[in-house]
């Protein structure tokens, strides 16, 4: 029988793992890291404030990401296989475009990953919080412990640092 | 009829996203709409931040695997409790009372179990059994510390989320 527990950590595993590998770089310590958080939440749950859980969930995650990178004292960037742009991405339905655009667009995709992966903190998490997980400005300014108008600045100087990065192999 | 002070390339170029994103006022929306019109390197940086936005937001998130609840159910010791539910709790006067009963059993042990009191020097194979307990025993303590530390982490974690 599943449980309301189960039932609310399934809904949350997903954006924590998620968000957690692309900090990461790594699959195993996402995994080690969104066990960590369910059982935190476990732990906790009596305290915390449902409404608000999805931040909470995300914040925490950060932490324990924080954590590990620390403990690895620098953080790299992804690697190949452990990009966005991995195994996962070829999934995405498309409208089977020629092989050249489907060259130039993974090419784009793969040159995108590859720039967000090695933006640097604050703007990374702020970036894949806003594109990637889809947050707002005020959740994601809970979730980072900074004001709203923070989060807008990290968020165009981390836009930019794509932009200036991608623009050479852009082509529209 | 209201004439638009022009906006200069890099002006336009702070706010594309914002642009994008529809969170400009109507006024400053429609003076980077007669930029853009007009300036077609400004365009080609607009269609770059859509590009990048658009693929951002396509990317999609990986699957948990499903054997990481399955770990948290087993680290629980596969003892679930519903969400919202409290978690049941041993008393204070309980676990006081506890505490001293183990506590006494420990010294009334100690009583029959120790071996006599000798009054000569330890031998080096003693001394270094004590050390190897002692190292344990710290590293026990060490071990003790860093949970309690990330405990009282998660507990300010918390705070800020209450109502």
């Amino acid at each position: 029988m599943t449980t309301a527990f189960e039932t609310t950590a399934a809904r949350y595993q997903k954006k924590v793992y998620s968000f957690a590998r692309s900090l990461l770089s790594s699959s195993e310590e996402a995994e080690d890291v969104t066990q960590e958080v369910l059982l935190r939440l476990w732990r906790h749950q009596r305290r915390l404030d449902e409404e608000r859980l999805g931040s909470w969930v995300l914040r925490v995650t950060r932490n324990a990401c924080y954590d590990l990178l620390r403990k690895r004292r620098a953080a790299p960037a992804l690697t190949k296989a452990e990009s966005l742009d991995g195994e996962d991405a070829r999934e995405i339905p498309t409208a089977e475009p020629d092989p050249e655009s489907r060259v130039q667009a993974s090419d784009f995709r793969r040159r995108l990953t590859d720039a967000l992966a090695g933006l640097g903190e604050p703007y990374k998490s702020v970036v894949l919080l806003r594109e990637v997980q889809g947050l707002s400005h005020r959740e994601i300014g809970e979730i980072l412990d900074i004001p709203e108008v923070t989060v807008r600045v990290h968020l165009h100087r981390g836009r930019k640092k794509l932009r200036e990065q991608l623009r050479e192999v852009y082509t529209p | 009829m209201t004439r638009f002070e022009e906006l200069r390339c890099e002006e336009v170029l702070d706010v594309l996203e914002p642009w994008l994103d529809g969170d400009l006022p109507p006024d400053e929306e429609a003076r980077v709409r007669v930029h853009l019109d007009s300036c077609p390197s400004c365009t080609a940086e607009l269609a770059l931040a859509r590009a990048i936005q658009s693929e951002l937001r396509s990317l999609p998130l990986p699957d948990c695997p499903p054997e990481v609840l399955e770990r948290v159910r087993r680290a629980r010791g596969g003892e679930v409790i519903p969400f919202g539910q409290p978690e049941r709790r041993t008393s204070r006067p309980f676990r006081a009372a506890l505490a001293a009963a183990m506590l006494a059993a420990a010294v009334g042990a100690s009583v029959f179990f120790l071996p006599p009191f000798r009054n000569e020097e330890p031998d080096s194979e003693e001394v270094a059994r004590a050390a190897e307990e002692a190292r344990y025993a710290l590293a026990y303590i060490g071990q003790v510390s860093r949970r309690a530390g990330l405990t009282l982490r998660d507990h300010l974690e918390a705070e800020p989320v209450r109502p």
